[in-house]
């Protein structure tokens, strides 16, 4: 029950994660896919089903770049979407995880 | 499991879908291996770290088919979804398999009884005065147009129930995708 919980949490900030690192600079996959792994553990797989979604909802929009690793890499960037739901998703995020930890706080 | 085998299990689970969009998705983890290896990680390493290549094609697959639903609302769409959802496979949902089932039941059968309806008031239009010896053929018309309207209303009513049902479970299904998105944003699920 509770890995089922912590799967269920890790997924649904995954979105608002992407949004804060593509926020910060864009990045290609291998790098959102790693850095999120050794943040919270994710599979570094759930990204590619997750970058999909968010261009089809066109938070995302992406550029290919020559690499030196071999074939270019796939870059993602945030469109003026992305930023505004960013920026939405952060407020309600900060006041319900205030709202959380006030209330654990107050448990201990 | 090796490089080729997680490419070949993605593929196999991705099967049905556009070719380019396959070729768009089996291009993506393949970036991701040959970012890993020039990393120095072997190809063992990468392909645990990505994890079950199936599962990642079952939920391209969830998204696909709720997407085309959204639109495009006809009964293959709609029948896409339903299975696009259950292919999902979390445990709350087969819990709610047997309820979904009896209102599948529920709904064909008001499907077949507006069939019904409209066949047999055809028929009373058409063919009641014949059959009837002595029945005032005007009643005969009228009962069966009534009939027919009757049919037409079961069925509306019971489109509009099938539209309404089948875009709560794709609202379900989203939640599953992505919980913390659309429970926030009021036009996250739905159009």
């Amino acid at each position: 029950m509770t890995e089922a919980v912590q799967v269920q949490l890790r997924k649904g900030v995954l979105e608002l994660l992407v949004l804060a690192l593509l926020s910060r600079g864009d990045a290609y996959g291998y790098e959102i896919a790693s850095r999120l792994a050794k943040g919270i553990g994710m599979g570094e797989g759930t990204i590619y089903p997750l970058m999909r979604r968010m261009q089809a909802d066109g938070l995302v929009e992406t550029y290919l770049v020559e690499s030196p690793a071999g074939p270019s890499r796939k870059y993602y960037r945030l469109t003026a979407s992305g930023l505004a739901s960013f920026r939405a998703q952060q407020a309600e995020w900060s006041q319900f995880s205030h709202a959380v930890n006030e209330i654990l706080g107050g448990a201990s | 499991m090796t490089r080729e085998q997680f490419i070949n299990g993605l593929r196999g689970g991705l099967v049905g879908l556009a070719p380019a969009t396959v070729a768009e998705i089996v291009s993506d983890y393949e970036g991701h291996f040959n970012e890993g290896l020039a990393a120095g990680r072997s190809e063992t390493e990468v392909a645990e770290a990505l994890g079950d290549p199936a599962r990642h094609a079952r939920e391209i697959r969830a998204e696909a088919g709720l997407k085309r639903w959204e639109t495009d609302r006809n009964a293959s769409s709609a029948a896409g979804a339903v299975f696009a959802v259950l292919g999902l496979g979390a445990l709350d949902l087969i819990i709610v398999i047997p309820f979904l089932t009896s209102i599948g039941g529920v709904l064909f059968a008001f499907f077949m009884a507006a069939v019904a309806c409209l066949g047999v008031g055809a028929m009373a239009m058409v063919a009641g005065p014949f059959w009837i010896v002595g029945a005032p053929w005007p009643a005969m018309v009228l009962t069966g147009l009534g009939l027919m309207s009757l049919g037409v209303f079961f069925g509306a009513a019971t489109t509009l129930c099938t539209i309404g049902i089948v875009n709560a479970l794709v609202w379900y299904g989203r939640l599953h995708l992505r919980v913390f998105r659309p429970a926030l944003d009021s036009n996250g699920g739905t159009v």
